[in-house]
């Protein structure tokens, strides 16, 4: 393994629009490793559209474009993502998400869990439970679980299957984790787990999050980037 | 990543075949039709009369038929519908619209050949009755029943254009102290005239389509029909009863000239109500 | 003044023609199964025969709309299998990998073949069989397989519109939940799209049963007939329910026989009752499903 670089992710003249709509426009930033980026701004200004561009998710919308380079730093090199040698099932199972509203699947929670692990065609039986339980603790959520994985995943409340998502995204190791607003549908509590949580990631991976709140921004950042007119203002 | 393009392949060949019957329908049709084109005798059809034991096989009758028989099943429809949709929708209040709406979904699977059933013998005697002449099967009779069985299509299409249209609309309305009755003449139909027309037209594209009705009902006669209470013959229930008779000659052939033409006719309905749909689709973004 | 008029006739007018509405469907279905109650029993479906002989298949039997029920029981099977395969796979690629123009371009299509007469599908399926009858083999006529056939392009349409309406419903959080964790559009599809829009294909599924077993104008040209017993094979003629109430009311010989009539009338409405209810209790709990499942 080569050392670890400064920055993670690089953009570089980036431009975006949605039809007609410009989001982003000629944007150069860089993400630096382990720590935690957050994006801030007002809503519609393409805060969550830059989240997508890392792992490419925004590409089976009709009307979007895109144009310049993205490099993230993957199995010890930079990479550019929208290189036709970059496998985009590869690129999805290194960089994490987990979206706004929490979206388990209709399964029991260690299949939720899981499920990543059968996607990459990961199926053996014996380092599943290893993995699962490693992934739920890294959540903070092992405690409270434990004794219920076979349970429906939807039966969990709101702060803890957006913590079964984060759990999910962990599964696969992932060098870098995108988070959209991961606490808006939250009450304070859930919040403030969720928060803690963040922090105790920052030494496993890089963390990119979006968040409208500036609080909590000031509480969980390393570095806040302020989007405004498409470009990116350091905070 | 090969498993995902064969798969992909695959299922872009089920709709491909699928494609592919639509057009072998007509093309078979046109096949088999065409020697009525090259024997002269294509045009002439449309306006001759159906004579068979003179030589003549016109189906201007049917034509007729079709369209008197259809029409008037969408007039008698049209204005129950709109108040059905507008009691389900807009005006009623309770549980009695919502009953209703339930049962205008639960007509939509009722069998047709049913209708037709209790229309021979529940129906048909009144008409007869009433008119105090003929055998009560006639294009009143048909079109009656037809009215019923095309009525679910109109309202639910009706019940949910009024239900697409914008709630700031109606609150605006609301606000200006409009009555319900205000705000679905001046606000929900202006609003859903497209909603509206498509759904007319689906309904008259089904009394046109419609075969049992017609041939359990009208009478079937191969005259050019009178008057409303004249039996009559429709483009489809002629292409069911000339098989049943026939097999390969000029008569049988004339068949495909209908099944041309009810194809043609549905093919510019669906464009039609494809167009207005679209422009919709534009206008609300 | 005038205000309160025109409210008060429109109001009217819709309570109305609600009213004339129910009525027609009330009187009508109602005259059929007050008239046709009488008639339901064993009898009507076997006859003068022993239940078990007929159901066993060991005598035939002519006075009673068994060999009907059980040739509409095999066609729609037959239809079905035939139909399902072909329009929930079109289904997908419509709502998963077709271009915006194919998309436009198929779906005109399958609205015109959705739009077209019924009997219109009919004709083709007797101009196919009169072709192979005169071009392959004498031995093909209109039959069980070609009315099969015939049916499922009927279908066609509907399943796949159901199938691909079901899937583009789907939310977008729904839609992103497995490429965010690394899976392919095919482990997409497989895992999380079809589970997920399973009730609504399903249901699908059921009302084009239905529609299978009412139809009549398709079947009446491609094989089926007044009296065959139960269907041979595949390339035999044979019975069925829509057909059978068809020419009862055509023709009857005598009142026990218009009984028959009014009884396979109870048995088709009630078959198909059952089918919609059903379609719509599986369709509700996708609601459900969607509602607070997945929040």
């Amino acid at each position: 393994m080569s050392a670890q670089p400064r920055f993670k992710i690089k953009v570089r003249n980036l431009f975006f629009s949605y039809g007609e709509n410009v989001v982003l426009k000629d944007l150069t930033v860089d993400i630096p490793d382990r720590a935690i980026t957050a994006v801030v701004g007002p809503s519609g200004r393409g805060k969550s559209t830059l989240l997508t561009l890392f792992n490419r998710l925004w590409e089976d919308i009709p009307t979007a474009r895109m144009l310049g380079s993205v490099q993230i730093h993957l199995n010890g090199s930079h990479r550019d993502i929208y290189h036709r040698s970059c496998s985009l099932s590869d690129l999805r199972r290194s960089v994490g998400m987990v979206f706004q509203t929490p979206n388990p699947l209709p399964m029991s929670i260690y299949k939720n869990i899981c499920f990543p692990l059968k996607l990459a065609g990961k199926s053996d039986r014996k380092q599943m439970m290893p993995a699962v339980e490693t992934a739920l603790r890294q959540a903070c959520l092992w405690e409270e679980v434990k004794n219920r994985l076979r349970e429906d995943a939807r039966s969990l409340s709101g702060g803890q299957q957006q913590r079964l998502c984060m759990a999910r995204a962990l599964v696969l190791k992932p060098e870098v984790l995108l988070l959209d607003e991961p606490t808006s549908s939250l009450d304070a509590a859930a919040t403030e787990i969720i928060e803690q949580l963040i922090l105790s990631l920052r030494e496993t991976c890089t963390i990119v999050m979006v968040s409208h709140d500036m609080a909590q921004v000031e509480r969980v950042a390393d570095r806040g980037l302020e989007l405004s007119d498409g470009r990116v203002v350091l905070k | 990543m090969r498993t995902e393009r064969l798969v992909q392949r695959l299922l872009g060949l089920a709709a491909g075949c699928s494609v592919a019957v639509t057009l072998l329908i007509f093309g078979f049709m046109v096949i088999l039709g065409l020697p009525l084109a090259t024997g002269g005798t294509f045009f002439r059809m449309f306006t001759s009369a159906w004579l068979p034991h003179q030589g003549v096989y016109g189906i201007a009758p049917m034509v007729a038929g079709t369209l008197s028989i259809a029409s008037l099943a969408v007039v008698f429809s049209v204005p129950v519908s709109l108040g059905c949709a507008a009691l389900i929708s807009v005006l009623g209040s309770g549980p009695l619209p919502a009953l209703l709406h339930r049962l205008v979904r639960f007509m939509t699977g009722i069998p047709t050949v049913v209708y037709g059933f209790a229309g021979i013998f529940l129906l048909v005697p009144l008409v007869r009755e009433w008119a105090g002449r003929g055998s009560g099967m006639c294009i009143l009779s048909a079109a009656l029943l037809l009215g019923v069985l095309i009525a679910p299509t109109m309202i639910l299409f009706f019940s949910d254009s009024f239900a697409s249209v914008p709630r700031t609309y109606l609150e605006a309305a609301e606000a200006l102290g409009a009555t319900p009755v205000q705000k679905l003449l001046h606000v929900v139909i202006p609003c859903s005239w497209r909603g509206l027309t498509s759904g007319v037209v689906l309904a008259l594209g089904r009394a046109v389509g419609d075969t049992l009705i017609a041939l359990m009902i009208a009478g079937n006669a191969t005259a050019m029909p009178g008057s409303v209470l004249e039996p009559a013959r429709t483009l489809t229930a002629h292409i069911a009863l000339v098989v049943a008779a026939d097999f390969d000659s000029l008569e049988f052939r004339t068949l495909f000239a209908c099944g041309i033409i009810l194809y043609l006719c549905t093919t510019v309905m669906v464009i039609f109500t494809r167009r207005i749909g679209a422009a919709w689709e534009q206008q609300r973004w | 003044m005038v205000t309160r008029l025109i409210d008060r006739s429109v109001t009217a007018f819709a309570w109305l023609s609600g009213l004339v509405l129910t009525a027609s469907v009330v009187g009508l279905m109602g005259y059929v199964l007050i008239k046709g109650m009488g008639s339901l029993s064993p009898r009507l479906f076997f006859g003068n025969t022993a239940p078990l002989d007929a159901l066993l298949l060991r005598r035939q039997v002519f006075d009673g709309i068994f060999p009907a029920t059980v040739g509409t029981l095999t066609l729609v099977g037959l239809a079905i299998f035939i139909a399902m395969p072909i329009g929930i796979a079109a289904g997908i690629y419509m709502a998963e990998f077709a271009t915006p123009r194919i998309q436009s371009v198929f779906g005109l299509f399958f609205d015109i073949l959705a739009g077209i007469p019924s009997i219109l599908v009919g004709l083709f399926g007797f101009s196919v069989a009169l072709f192979f009858h005169h071009r392959v083999s004498d031995r093909i006529a209109p039959c069980l397989l070609i009315s099969a056939l015939s049916l499922a392009f009927l279908v066609l349409p509907y399943l796949i519109r159901t199938t691909q309406t079901a899937l583009e419903n789907l939310p977008r959080h729904v839609r992103v939940t497995a490429p965010a964790l690394g899976a392919s559009r095919l482990q997409t599809i497989i895992y999380v799209l079809l589970p997920q829009a399973l009730s609504g294909i399903v249901s699908g599924v059921i009302l084009s049963v239905g529609r299978c077993a009412e139809d009549t104008a398709v079947i009446m040209l491609t094989g089926v007939v007044a009296t065959a017993g139960l269907p041979s094979s595949l390339l035999s003629s044979y019975e069925a329910l829509p057909f059978f109430i068809y020419t009862i009311s055509a023709q009857y010989a005598d009142q026990a026989e218009l009984m028959r009539g009014y009884g396979a009338a109870i048995v088709l409405l009630a078959v198909c009752a059952l089918l919609f209810t059903l379609a719509t209790l599986i369709r509700h709990r996708l609601a459900d499903h969607l509602f607070y499942g997945t929040r």
